[in-house]
């Protein structure tokens, strides 16, 4: 669903999303350091192959969005990493319309910050239960951003903000639990494995 | 970062990747497919889960455009199925495996033979209902003929096509992958080689996360 085709959303609400979308991406690739690329461009792919995995849900279909733990892993690397994973599901599959690309970036990658900013927030100071309860959280929470930005992105052009924004969240509600336990599975894994995980440092005391 | 593993991005990723191709792959056995061609006055049809595995004893409806139920039938063992079209219009056929898949297929009113009536039909079609006059018309037989035997013939192509058009989905995807990593590992060049030359005056300084 963060793949709003062309055609639907109003020019303001274009030029927002591209301006938030590429103030996220300049900002994303300078704090991006050399070592944490090839990171970064495999979860892209990650990214581009999790949306392609759809699940029917009532009258459409949804699919993983990821937005949740690409926050959690990438930080604001999550918005270039986003950016390409988008554009090739609209080039080569049509998912989502090109002029629109600004604004479903903006969608996922936005929700994946403000999880990152929340997941820091609740980790920071934690054990690694409550590290594995904040990627959960940060999973299912960013799935639930992403629907309500969407939404918002879908009222502000006008269309029917109550039906349009209650079909987006409901079916979203399975996707959200879904990416939770994901995330929180996925983030356990590497704090057991791989503590000195980049993008994991900064939780469970180890720095700041 | 810390130590020598920053510059391994890890396993993980890549298991996860693998772990999703194959979720994509059972999703996509899922699929539901319905593939209809027009043989004289008769749309047949055939409806299959995406790796070839016939959907059996599957219900078939056909409306028309104005969402009129004009026909239901049931797929047989092979997943064939056979609907007489009466009138000239656009036909939508759907596929109700029953369990949420549902396929849907559109003939258009063109591709059906002329000797059908346009819509709507006249009251006096309705009238007579055990004797269709479909092939009345004198001389419209053999174009009928012609129809079905072109119509047979096409068939297999059109399921060829079918079946070239999942094959290019999965080759989009690793070509999607490809040009991510691609990407990657340029940037990751492109960068090693701007710090190169940034650090030949003074030592590395590399902004640190905050």
């Amino acid at each position: 669903m963060a793949h709003i085709p062309d055609g639907v959303l109003s020019a303001p609400v274009l030029m927002a999303g591209a301006a938030v979308s590429l103030a996220g991406c300049a900002y994303g690739l300078w704090r991006l350091e050399a070592e944490r690329i090839p990171q970064a461009a495999l979860f892209a792919a990650v990214l581009f192959v999790a949306a392609l995995v759809h699940f029917p849900a009532g009258p459409s279909s949804v699919h993983l969005i990821l937005s949740g733990l690409t926050g959690v892993l990438l930080g604001w690397a999550a918005f270039p990493a986003i950016l390409v994973a988008l554009l090739l599901q609209a080039v080569l599959f049509g998912f989502g319309g090109l002029v629109v690309l600004g604004v479903n970036v903006m969608s996922v990658a936005l929700s994946a910050v403000l999880c990152r900013a929340l997941f820091l927030a609740v980790a920071r100071s934690g054990n690694h239960r409550q590290t594995v309860m904040a990627a959960g959280l940060a999973g299912g929470i960013g799935v639930v951003l992403t629907a309500l930005l969407v939404s918002l992105a879908l009222a502000l052009s006008g269309q029917a903000f109550a039906t349009a924004a209650k079909l987006v969240v409901l079916t979203h509600i399975p996707v959200a639990v879904i990416e939770s336990i994901f995330s929180a599975a996925v983030i356990g894994l590497l704090l057991r494995v791989k503590p000195e995980f980049p993008g994991l440092t900064l939780v469970g005391g180890k720095r700041e | 970062m810390s130590g020598e593993n920053v510059n391994k991005p890890g396993l993980l990723p890549v298991l996860f990747v693998v772990s999703l191709s194959v979720t994509a792959g059972l999703a996509e056995a899922h699929g539901l497919k319905a593939l209809v061609t027009v043989e004289g006055t008769s749309l047949v049809g055939s409806a299959h889960l995406t790796p070839r595995r016939p959907l059996r004893h599957a219900t078939v409806t056909v409306t028309g455009t104005d969402g009129n139920v004009l026909a239901t039938t049931t797929t047989d063992d092979a997943g064939h199925f056979r609907i007489e079209a009466k009138r000239r219009v656009d036909h939508r056929i759907i596929v109700d495996g029953g369990d949420g898949h549902v396929a849907t297929y559109t003939i258009r009113a063109d591709e059906l033979p002329d000797s059908l009536f346009l819509s709507p039909p006249t009251p006096l079609v309705q009238a007579g209902e055990g004797s269709l006059p479909a092939l009345s018309a004198p001389g419209t037989d053999w174009r009928t003929f012609i129809d079905q035997s072109i119509a047979r013939q096409i068939r297999p192509l059109r399921e060829q096509i079918d079946a070239y058009q999942e094959k290019i989905w999965w080759h989009d995807v690793l070509g999607g992958i490809g040009y991510i990593l691609g990407l990657g590992g340029l940037a990751f060049g492109l960068s090693r080689r701007r710090r190169r030359t940034d650090a030949s005056p003074s030592t590395v300084t590399r902004r640190n996360d905050p």
